[in-house]
């Protein structure tokens, strides 16, 4: 018995039919699961060309190799489609307990086809694969949407599901399930343009590993380690907002949209303020860290207001960003966008983009339906996230993406638009720390801050500030996200203590497929991946051009930024050659004829070929 | 007492480059004080600016983790004192 089922569901919302269908060994072995999977599945079955919000995109939803087992935080799902806000391949990796329990019914993932013509959901249990009116969810919130399927399905269904965002096609809707989100590249709009508000799943495990001897004293082994680890402990005291103050006095945490990278104030958006008013912690499925802080405010405006958050990308996107240093808004406001069901990084973002605009006098009250959008102002921030998720006046512009709205806004707008391939950056000043500049520019989903991290630069044994000698480095943090995300690992690496070594016996005990068991093996397949990522959006018409970063960035030194005052991007251009180097493509940023086939990809060669790339 | 502190490579900027200076205190605290005097301005990458500790960095006494009382844990002779930075998130 291996730990994958070996089963995937294949649903046409057009004509209402379902099928198991098996997933071919060699497809696991050389791609793993989760991403890996996702990508490869989406890759054969998706014509060039298809339109993100058409009946012929797919959803896609994988599970890993270890979801589900006793293992520490593995059990999240891959969620890949064609994005509405990039034309790219499009990942998204969504906590919670749902993955695992889709995997107690029997099945490593589901491909969703087709548009249904009234709103569904599908419901999943031990009597089968039912498709479902969905009427009286569409135009309920995310929680609402949870509470009634409970209330009709019992209180252990799991669901991952849309909210009024996705339903009226925010380029950035999220899928959630409770307070964990499929949460970038607009996941959640594809679904809403499938008229699919929700997936249910009942179900109960336990799962069978092929070798559960040995997987128990692994698995064992590393939670013992974990227990009394100070990094971890710190995670499930803090979560991820213990990095806003640190990466402020490092210049790193953007303000007022990237125009400078330090604070006043920030202290009372810092980890302590915010541990004040913790009430708990919940987190994933098979993790003892629960990294997720439940805060509830207290007072003032805001009192009630109750949220599993904000990270440090909310911290970021809906504080610092806005130079909104007012922690109860923060709380409403990362409350809101989950229950909303929008992206708090891409909303915040183009919040941002829109107070800059103010700022210049390119947008005015007479655009912003009266509204004054001053730097701090959060009563403002909080309309302008209902007028984005309603699509109503000003907030249709805005949730179509600062790319799409700065094209249509003119007037040099999109000189402000923080955005990579259509994609809003996220909490890290590219301009601070150089790598993760060339990770935003590179990536194939755009400026996604969970497509690999700049270790090196951040802990300090490189120079952040280097302007040449990061390609490697980049390539190879790319291909090991990759491999997190198809097996798929919580990225934190405190949370699970794996390591390559670790993770691979764990893979092998589990699937019995002694390939897993050497770690070189498995960086072969994140590149695979990565490759077949970038192909796929060859295909689409990208190349170099579009490995590129803000103009800001090329061009303005930041400012007031602490130890990175004056930095700027000098030479992005000597760094793509670098990284395409380093990953064996050409100099246009297309992966070379060699390289595919070395990484057994023949078929992609050959469509390569035929587009005369 | 007079202990060692191996700093992460963020923390040898403002050192100069020296990894593991030699300092003296009876806490952990006084050590960093002690670090602050022989490297001015190493307090600033180590503190916010309400004088606490920033959560990004961990400190090891002997390998071991002494979050979260940190600070004020004391120190014996022969001690050796490790930071490390903390440095991702999402």
């Amino acid at each position: 018995m291996r730990s994958y089922t070996g089963k995937l569901i294949r649903i046409n919302l057009s004509n209402r039919q379902s099928q198991i269908e098996d997933i071919p060994e060699p497809l696991m072995k050389n791609y793993l699961g989760g991403r890996g999977l996702g990508v490869r599945y989406l890759y054969d079955e998706l014509k060039p060309g298809v339109e993100p919000l058409g009946a012929d995109n797919k959803l896609i939803l994988m599970m890993g190799p270890l979801g589900a087992t006793t293992a520490m935080s593995v059990s999240r799902i891959a969620l890949v489609t064609r994005s509405p806000l990039t034309g790219t391949i499009a990942k998204s990796v969504m906590g919670g307990n749902f993955g695992a329990y889709l995997k107690f019914a029997g099945f490593d993932g589901i491909i969703v086809e087709g548009e249904a013509d009234k709103p569904t959901y599908i419901h999943i249990d031990k009597d089968g694969i039912h498709l479902l009116d969905a009427d009286e969810l569409w135009g309920l919130d995310t929680q609402e949407t949870h509470a009634k399927l409970r209330e009709s399905h019992g209180k252990s269904t799991q669901v991952a599901c849309i909210g009024p965002a996705g339903e009226k096609l925010v380029r950035y809707a999220v899928v959630i399930s409770d307070r964990r989100c499929g949460g970038r590249t607009g996941v959640g709009t594809v679904m809403g343009a499938k008229k699919l508000k929700a997936i249910a799943v009942n179900s109960s495990g336990p799962l069978k590993v092929y070798d559960p001897e040995q997987f128990k004293k692994i698995a064992q082994g590393l939670i013992a380690e974990l227990r009394t680890s100070p990094r971890r402990i710190k995670m499930s005291d803090f979560g991820t907002s213990y990095l806003t103050l640190g990466f402020e006095k490092m210049g790193i945490f953007p303000v007022k949209n990237f125009q400078e990278g330090q604070l006043e104030g920030v202290e009372n958006i810092g980890d302590a303020e915010l541990a004040k008013i913790k009430t708990k912690n919940d987190g994933c499925y098979g993790c003892m860290t629960k990294c997720g802080q439940v805060r509830e405010v207290t007072e003032g405006t805001y009192a009630g207001a109750v949220s599993e958050g904000p990270d440090y990308e909310t911290i970021w996107s809906l504080g610092g960003n806005l130079a909104n240093t007012d922690r109860g808004s923060l709380i409403a406001a990362d409350s809101l966008c989950d229950k909303l069901g929008l992206d708090t990084v891409s909303a915040g973002n183009s919040i941002g983009f829109a107070y800059e605009l103010f700022q210049r006098g390119i947008i005015t009250k007479k655009d912003t339906d009266g509204l004054e959008l001053n730097w701090g102002n959060h009563a403002n921030m909080m309309k302008l996230l209902a007028k984005i998720a309603s699509r109503e006046g000003f907030g249709e512009l805005l949730g179509e993406g600062t790319r799409r709205a700065a094209e249509q806004i003119g007037k040099g707008a999109e000189d402000y638009a923080m955005q990579v391939k259509g994609l809003e950056l996220p909490a890290y000043e590219p301009r601070a720390v150089k790598g993760y500049g060339l990770i935003l520019a590179t990536s194939n989903i755009g400026a996604n801050h969970m497509y690999g991290r700049p270790r090196e630069d951040l802990a300090g044994t490189t120079d952040r500030f280097a302007d040449e000698g990061k390609g490697k480095a980049i390539s190879r943090a790319q291909i090991g996200q990759a491999v997190e995300d198809s097996v798929i690992q919580c990225s934190f690496g405190p949370v699970t203590g794996l390591n390559p070594e670790s993770r691979s016996q764990l893979l092998v005990a589990a699937t019995g497929f002694n390939e897993f068991g050497d770690p070189a093996y498995l960086t072969q397949i994140g590149e695979r991946v990565l490759c077949l990522e970038r192909s796929f959006n060859v295909r689409e018409g990208f190349n170099r051009k579009d490995d590129t970063l803000p103009k800001r960035m090329l061009t303005e030194p930041l400012q007031n930024a602490g130890p990175a005052t004056g930095q700027v991007f000098r030479k992005l251009d000597t760094l793509l050659d670098e990284y395409y180097d380093a990953l064996g493509y050409t100099r246009e940023g297309i992966p070379s004829t060699e390289k595919l086939n070395q990484l057994g990809l023949e078929g992609v060669a050959k469509d390569i070929k035929k587009l005369g790339k | 007492m007079s202990v060692r502190v191996k700093l992460p490579p963020i923390l040898q900027e403002p050192s100069g480059g020296v990894e593991a200076p030699e300092v003296n205190g009876r806490t952990v605290g006084e050590c960093l004080e002690s670090l602050e005097e022989r490297f001015p301005g190493i307090k600033d990458y180590l503190f916010d600016r309400q004088g606490k500790l920033l959560r990004i960095f961990g400190i090891y006494l002997d390998a071991d983790g002494i979050y979260p009382v940190e600070l004020d844990t004391p120190i014996k002779d022969n001690d050796e004192i490790v930071i490390l930075n903390f440095l991702m998130g999402g």
